[in-house]
C-alpha cells in the first residue's frame, strides 16, 4: 500500500497533523503502535490549554505555538464537538517573593500579547472568585483565557474528522523499520501489518520520537520523559474550585495545581520525576501521599483525601532543551520531525498548521487544497450531558440509550455500542470515549457488562477482551494454576 | 414531548434489592394502594442473585436460603401483595417535592409520588479510593464484581489471587475462587482483626486453609498489562509500613473487599442531609430524612451485616412512609441521638414521633469482650462480646424517652478490648 504521507503516532499531535493534511489532495495514513489512539502521552496531560506565558528566547517555536494554541482551541473544539471550557487560571502567591514572580509574568505577558493578564491583590475579589481557596494566599495572577479541554476527546475528534475526509488510521501498527528507496523515491515502512510505502513520513511518535528518528540514522532528537503523578477527586466536589489554580515550584515556574476537568471532577497534582519509559506509569507513596495530597491541602484545605477516586500517572515526552522540533530531518528532507512537549496540548494544533502550511509546501510543492474538505465532526451522544427532552427523544429512536450500564456517570448501552463503532477496542477505549468506569465506583458495576458488550459487538470471546491491548486480558486467563502459593 | 410519560403514585420505592422488596411488601400490607418499585437492573433482588452461597433468610424467613432463593421468596410475596415493578428503569433525578425522573426502556418517566422511600443500597469501595502505589493493570476487581463475573457471567476473573480486605464478600470470594480451582495466595487485612462475620472467617478462610495476614496492607501492585506481582507489608498502629516485613506474591489478580459505601447520589439531589459516620441519610425514628416525605431504609442508611436486616429495617421505614402517603404524620417529639464512646455510628439520629417502640441499630468501633451498651442513662444491655462486623440492635418502648423531649441521648459501649 502506498501513501503520500504516513504519520507515525496516533496521539494528539499525529491526529492534528493528519487532520490538517487532509485539507490537501494527498493520501494519508496514521500508524498507531497501540490498540487505541491517544492512550500514551496525550492521556496523561493536565488537560489545560495555557494562554502562552513562555518567553524563553531559546524556544521561539514553543512560545509562539502556545500563544496561538490558546487563540485557536475554542474554534477547533466547536468544529469537532469536543468538550472545552474557558475557566481562567489563578496563579496563586503565598508570599511576597512569589508575588514578584507573578508580577513579572504579567509584565511579560502584556508585552507578548496576552493582553488580559492581570494581578489580583484584593482578597475580597479573590476569595469571591474562589471561596474555597486557602486563606494563606495573598495575591494571584489571573489569566481569564486559560481553558480546559478533553485531551483524548480532541484526538477522537481530530481522527474521526480526518477519517471522514479520507485519512486511514491503522492501530496496532508500530513502525518497526524505515528504509529510503532511492529508485522509487519513497520510504518503505515496516510494521506488523506489512510493508507500506510513503513519499513523506511525519514523525509524531511522542515518547518514541527519538527511536523512530534513529531508524533513518537521525540522532538529533534528544528527549526526556517526565512522569507526572496526579489524582482525580470525586465530582461531588465539582463546585469547590472554579478556575485552574496553580502555584510556583521551587524554581519559580508553574508547579502544583488543582483544576476542574471538563467532565465535572477535579484533578490535582503534580509530582514530577524523570523516567525511562512511557510505560512507567506507576504511582508512589511519596508522590501521592507526601506530595500531591499535601499540596492539595495547601491550596484547597476543604477537600479530604477520602474524596480521591483515583491516583494516576502520565508520562510526558519533551526535548531536553524544551524547544519544539518541527522541521525536515537533516538525514532525509522527506522525513519530517514533529515533536512538542511540556505545554503541547494547546500548542499541538498550531504546530500541525505550521507543518502543513509552511513546511510541507516547501518539500512537496505539488500540494493542492481540496474543495470538498469538511472541517466539522459531531461527537457521539452522551446522555449525561443532554437535556431531558433530548434524552427522551433519543430513547424513542433507540431504547438502548435508556439502558444504563455505568451508573456513576450515566452511560448507556447505546453509547458504548456507538463508541465501539467509532473505534473503541478495549475496556479503556470504551472508558475514555464514554466515561463508563471513570466515576466513583471505578468500573465495579459496569466492568462485567462492558466486557460482555465488547465481546458481543467485536464478535470475539470474552477472554480476548483486554483492558488496553497486549496481555491485559480481563477474564479466563489461559495459564495453568501452579500448586504452590508462591510465598516468598 | 411524547416520550415523557407521567405517573402518579402513592409511594415510590427506589431500588429493588432486599430492602426495596421488603419495603414494598410491607407498604402494601399497610394498605397503600399504589406502590411502584423502581429497579435499574433487568432483574430484581439487587446483589442477591449473584450471592449463590447460603446464609440468607434465617431471620426473615426462619430458614436458611441462598441469595437467589431468598430473592425468589421475596418476589413471590411481592407479587401476592400486588406490588407494581418497573425494572431496567434508572432514576436520574429526585426533586425535593417528590418528583422522580427516570429512564425506562424507550421512555422518560416523570413520577409524582406522595412519599418516596430510598432503598438504593450500597456500593463497594474501589481500588482507586484506596490509593495503593504502583501500576493500574488489568486484573483488579472488587470482590462483588468478581462474584458477578463468576456466578452470573460464568467467567473466571483470575487464577492467582490476593484479596485485600476481609469483609464478608471478600471472604466468601476466597472460598468461591478456591472451589473454582483458583489459588488464593493471601487475604490481607489492614486492621488487626477480620472485618467480616465470624461464621465467614471460619467457613471461608479457616476451613479452606487460606493464608490470612491481619495488620497488613498492600504496598505495591506491579504489572504493565496484567498484574504480575503484589507486595504486602505489615503496618503499625498508625497504619505506617513496618520496614522489613514485605512479602511478595506472583499474583495475577487483586480482589478488593475494603468496605461498602451507602449509595446516596440521588438522595443528595433531593436535598437529603447525610451522616458522615454512616454515609447514609440522617433519619429519625420513622426513618424519615430531613426532606418531608422522603424516607430511607436498608443499606442506603447504614450497611447492615445481613440482608435479612436490610429487608426488615426497610420494611419498618415503609410502614411510616405508608402513613405519610395516607396523610397521617406529624412531629411530636424532639430528641437527638448521638454516638458516644466506642460507638462508630447509631441510627436513628433523632426521635420525632410517638410510636410503640424505637429500634436502634449501631456498630462498635473496636472488638470488645463483656461489653455493655448504655442508651444514655435510660437503659443498659450487656453482651458477651461486641464486634464491628456485627451490628447491635436494641428495641425500646417509646415511653422511656418521653421525659427527655428537647434533649440529647448519647449511646456508648464499654468493655474490655478483645484485640
Amino acid at each position: 500500500m502506498k501513501y503520500d504521507v504516513i504519520v507515525a503516532g496516533g496521539g494528539l499531535l499525529g491526529a492534528a497533523v493528519a487532520r490538517e493534511l487532509a485539507r490537501y489532495n494527498i493520501s494519508i495514513a496514521v500508524f498507531e503502535k497501540n490498540i487505541e489512539v491517544g492512550c500514551e502521552v496525550t492521556k496523561g496531560t493536565h488537560a489545560i490549554v495555557h494562554v502562552g506565558l513562555s518567553y524563553n528566547p531559546k524556544t521561539p517555536l514553543k512560545n509562539r505555538s502556545e500563544l496561538l494554541g490558546s487563540l485557536m482551541m475554542e474554534q477547533l473544539c466547536k468544529d469537532l464537538d469536543v468538550k472545552y471550557k474557558k475557566i481562567g487560571k489563578l496563579g496563586v502567591a503565598f508570599n511576597d517573593d512569589q508575588v514578584k514572580v507573578f508580577e513579572k509574568m504579567v509584565t511579560n505577558g502584556k508585552r507578548f500579547g496576552v493582553s488580559d493578564i492581570q494581578m489580583i491583590y484584593d482578597k475580597g475579589i479573590l476569595f469571591e472568585m474562589e471561596p474555597n481557596l486557602s486563606r494563606d494566599v495573598i495575591a494571584a495572577m489571573y489569566t481569564p483565557n486559560t481553558a480546559i479541554v478533553s485531551p483524548w476527546g480532541l484526538v477522537y475528534g481530530l481522527l474521526e474528522n480526518a477519517q471522514a475526509n479520507g485519512v486511514e488510521v491503522f492501530t496496532e501498527c508500530e513502525v518497526q523499520a524505515i528504509a529510503w528507496d532511492k529508485e522509487a523515491n519513497c520510504f518503505n515502512v515496516e510494521t506488523p501489518k506489512g510493508t507500506f510505502k510513503a513519499k513523506y513520513f511525519v514523525n509524531a511518535a511522542g515518547a518514541y520520537c527519538d527511536k523512530v528518528s534513529q531508524m533513518i540514522g537521525d540522532n538529533s532528537i534528544n528527549m526526556k520523559l517526565v512522569r507526572q503523578q496526579k489524582v482525580i477527586v470525586d465530582n461531588n466536589y465539582r463546585n469547590i474550585i472554579k478556575h485552574v489554580v496553580r502555584t510556583l515550584n521551587a524554581k519559580n515556574a508553574m508547579g502544583d495545581f488543582v483544576t476542574p476537568t471538563v467532565y465535572g471532577d477535579l484533578m490535582a497534582g503534580v509530582q514530577l520525576e524523570l523516567t525511562s519509559s512511557v510505560d512507567n506509569v506507576e504511582t508512589t507513596y511519596e508522590g501521592i501521599e507526601e506530595h500531591v495530597i499535601q499540596s492539595m491541602k495547601k491550596f484547597v484545605p476543604c477537600i479530604p483525601p477520602a474524596a480521591i477516586i483515583r491516583p494516576f500517572a502520565g508520562v510526558i515526552a519533551q526535548t531536553v532543551d524544551g524547544e519544539f522540533v518541527v522541521r525536515p530531518s537533516h538525514e532525509n528532507p522527506h522525513f519530517i520531525q514533529c515533536m512538542v512537549g511540556g505545554s503541547g496540548l494547546g500548542a499541538a494544533f498550531p504546530v500541525a498548521c505550521y507543518l502543513t502550511q509552511d513546511i510541507m509546501p516547501q518539500i512537496m510543492p505539488d500540494m493542492t487544497l481540496r474543495s470538498d474538505f469538511n472541517p466539522l465532526r459531531k461527537d457521539m451522544p452522551h446522555i449525561h450531558d443532554m437535556e431531558e427532552e433530548d434524552v427522551a427523544e433519543l430513547l424513542g429512536k433507540d431504547p438502548r440509550y435508556g439502558h444504563i450500564i455505568c451508573r456513576c456517570e450515566t452511560v448507556s448501552e447505546g453509547e458504548i455500542i456507538e463508541a465501539i463503532h467509532r473505534g473503541a477496542r478495549t475496556v479503556d477505549g470504551v472508558k475514555f470515549r464514554t466515561r463508563a468506569g471513570m466515576g466513583r465506583c471505578q468500573g465495579g458495576f459496569c466492568g462485567p457488562r462492558v466486557i460482555s458488550i465488547l465481546a458481543r459487538e467485536l464478535n470475539i470471546p470474552h477472554e480476548k477482551v483486554t483492558k488496553k491491548g497486549g496481555e491485559s486480558i480481563m477474564v479466563n486467563l489461559s495459564q495453568k494454576i501452579c500448586n504452590d502459593r508462591g510465598e516468598a | 414531548m411524547t416520550n415523557i410519560l407521567k405517573h402518579e403514585v402513592d409511594l415510590a420505592i427506589i431500588g429493588g434489592g432486599p430492602a426495596g422488596l421488603g419495603a414494598a411488601i410491607s407498604a402494601k400490607e399497610a394498605g397503600v394502594k399504589n406502590v411502584l418499585l423502581i429497579e435499574r437492573s433487568e432483574e430484581l433482588g439487587g446483589v442477591l442473585p449473584q450471592c449463590i452461597h447460603n446464609g440468607f433468610g434465617l431471620h426473615f424467613f426462619k430458614e436458611e436460603l441462598t441469595g437467589p432463593t431468598y430473592t425468589y421468596k421475596m418476589l413471590k410475596n411481592a407479587e401476592k401483595a400486588g406490588v407494581d415493578f418497573s425494572t431496567r428503569t434508572m432514576v436520574i433525578r429526585i426533586d425535593p417535592n417528590n418528583t422522580i425522573i427516570a429512564l425506562s426502556h424507550n421512555k422518560l418517566l416523570e413520577i409524582h409520588s406522595k412519599a418516596t422511600l430510598l432503598c438504593m443500597g450500597c456500593r463497594e469501595r474501589s481500588f482507586g479510593a484506596l490509593r495503593i502505589p504502583g501500576t493500574r493493570p488489568a486484573g483488579i476487581y472488587t470482590a462483588g464484581t468478581a462474584q458477578r463475573l463468576m456466578n452470573i457471567e460464568g467467567m473466571l476473573p483470575g487464577k492467582r489471587i490476593v484479596i485485600l480486605g476481609s469483609g464478608d464478600i471478600g471472604m466468601i470470594m476466597a472460598r468461591r475462587m478456591t472451589l473454582e480451582g483458583a489459588m488464593v495466595l493471601a487475604v490481607v487485612e489492614l486492621m488487626p482483626f477480620i472485618g467480616g462475620l465470624i461464621r465467614n472467617e471460619i467457613q471461608c478462610l479457616r476451613d479452606f486453609n487460606i493464608p490470612t495476614h491481619v495488620g497488613h496492607t498492600i504496598k505495591e501492585v506491579n504489572g504493565t498489562d496484567r498484574i504480575e506481582k503484589i507486595i504486602i507489608t505489615a503496618v503499625d498502629k498508625n497504619r505506617h509500613y513496618i520496614p522489613g516485613t514485605e512479602v511478595e506474591f506472583d499474583a495475577d489478580t487483586l480482589l478488593i473487599s475494603a468496605g461498602l459505601i451507602p449509595e446516596n447520589e440521588l438522595s443528595k439531589m433531593a436535598g437529603v442531609q447525610l451522616n458522615p459516620l454512616t454515609g447514609g441519610p440522617i433519619v429519625d425514628n420513622l426513618w424519615q430524612t430531613n426532606v418531608p416525605g422522603i424516607f430511607a431504609g436498608g443499606n442506603v442508611v447504614h450497611v447492615h451485616d445481613l440482608a435479612d436486616y436490610a429487608s426488615e429495617s426497610a420494611a419498618l421505614a415503609a410502614v411510616n412512609a405508608a402513613a405519610y402517603a395516607k396523610g397521617t404524620s406529624s412531629q411530636d417529639l424532639d430528641i437527638k441521638v448521638k454516638a458516644g464512646k466506642n460507638i462508630r455510628y447509631i441510627v436513628p439520629n433523632s426521635i420525632t414521633k410517638k410510636q410503640e417502640k424505637v429500634t436502634f441499630f449501631m456498630r462498635v468501633t473496636w472488638p470488645l469482650n463483656n461489653a455493655t451498651v448504655h442508651i444514655g442513662d435510660l437503659y443498659k444491655k450487656e453482651f458477651i462480646f461486641a464486634r464491628p462486623s456485627e451490628q447491635i440492635r436494641i428495641d425500646l418502648p417509646i415511653g422511656m424517652f418521653m421525659k427527655l423531649n428537647h434533649e440529647e441521648i448519647v449511646v456508648s459501649c464499654y468493655g474490655e478490648e478483645a484485640v
